[in-house]
């Protein structure tokens, strides 16, 4: 099998992202933190104010999953911005179906990323990982990336909804 | 004395870079500063946006030693999680060591908390360096949790070259 084509995704492919989503979230073992709906994805990717974009990897009906599907890796990103070099491109979630994997699919979608980001004008790409993921870590240095929490200190917070509210009474 | 949080214009941007490269020079990376008030302008203002920025502004009879009435800055962007949805991540706050303590970046996060919250966003992101203890127990102080720490979090990025080098790479 080496079949596939990549496309820009479309409103009626968001049942799979969100499949994919979850797929990709027991692999993180952190399935039970998506609270995301299709409606959610319908509204913020294909709505007035995207807030999202999202490529698909798709093959033919010939090489369906076992469980029938024929969407079988996605990417998700968008674009953010460095006060220092100007845009970047985010990759927020990428993932390939372990049936499909050790095909390319995985490598074409990061090129395709790339061509995207360079055709857009981001000097960089950024994205995360956890640390105990090494193969997606393996994965992303073989091609060229670096650990800027490593080489350079960088630590993600967040704050969630309940005290980001508690900021907005204190104001 | 009477401190304005308002969105910023294109004429702040120059302000906007003096303060950017003031907040490099404290992050120790001063030469990492790569774009200037001309792609600031270009890249927040218009029908596409990039970034979203507050500035915070006091009177002319407060102006520092150095004239400026632009006193600090925020910046900050929409993004998405495959998880929660809409985030919005806070990239720069930024206030000029000689109007601190004066709750301006208080108010700076709290004006930032308030747009997330009317855009019905869930959470907010940002990145602060292990070294910077007076940043890191502000954020922790308003309820910011470290996911490098407790989930293993790493920043990557493809960059420059390695960027250029993956979007030619052969499938």
């Amino acid at each position: 099998m080496a079949n596939f084509i990549l496309r820009k995704a479309e409103p009626k492919d968001v049942s799979d992202i969100l499949r994919l989503i979850k797929e990709l979230a027991k692999f993180e073992e952190m399935e039970d933190q998506v609270i995301l709906t299709e409606k959610d994805l319908l509204e913020d990717g294909f709505g007035d104010h995207p807030f999202y974009h999202c490529i698909v990897a798709e093959v033919p009906k010939q090489h369906q999953s076992a469980d029938g599907h024929v969407i079988v890796g996605f990417a998700m990103y968008y674009f953010t911005y460095d006060p220092w070099i100007g845009k970047l491109l985010y990759l927020e979630d990428f993932y390939v179906m372990k049936e499909y994997r050790g095909f390319g699919i995985g490598s074409e979608i990061l090129k395709k990323l790339s061509e995207t980001a360079v055709r857009t004008r981001c000097s960089s790409m950024h994205f995360i990982v956890a640390e105990w993921n090494k193969p997606s870590i393996d994965f992303y240095k073989r091609r060229g990336a670096s650990d800027l929490s490593l080489e350079e200190g960088w630590r993600l917070f967040k704050i969630d909804k309940q005290n980001l509210l508690k900021m907005t009474s204190e104001e | 004395m009477k401190i304005t949080i308002r969105p910023a214009k294109p004429e702040d941007c120059k302000d906007i870079e003096r303060m950017i490269m003031e907040l490099a020079v404290y992050e120790k990376m001063p030469d990492q500063v790569k774009i200037s008030h001309k792609e600031l302008e270009r890249d927040g203002f218009g029908p596409n946006p990039f970034y979203q920025c507050l500035v915070a502004e006091v009177p002319e009879e407060h102006m520092s030693k150095d004239g400026q009435t632009k006193v600090g800055y925020a910046l900050f962007f929409y993004t998405y999680s495959t998880w929660k949805g809409r985030t919005v991540y806070m990239e720069d706050l930024y206030v000029m060591p000689e109007y601190r303590g004066k709750g301006i970046g208080k108010a700076l996060m709290a004006t930032v908390a308030k747009v997330a919250k009317e855009k019905h966003c869930v959470r907010l992101q940002l990145s602060v360096l292990d070294w910077n203890k007076p940043s890191l127990d502000f954020y922790l102080a308003k309820g910011a949790e470290d996911l490098t720490a407790k989930e293993g979090w790493h920043f990557l990025r493809f960059h420059g070259i390695a960027l250029d080098n993956l979007a030619q790479e052969a499938p």
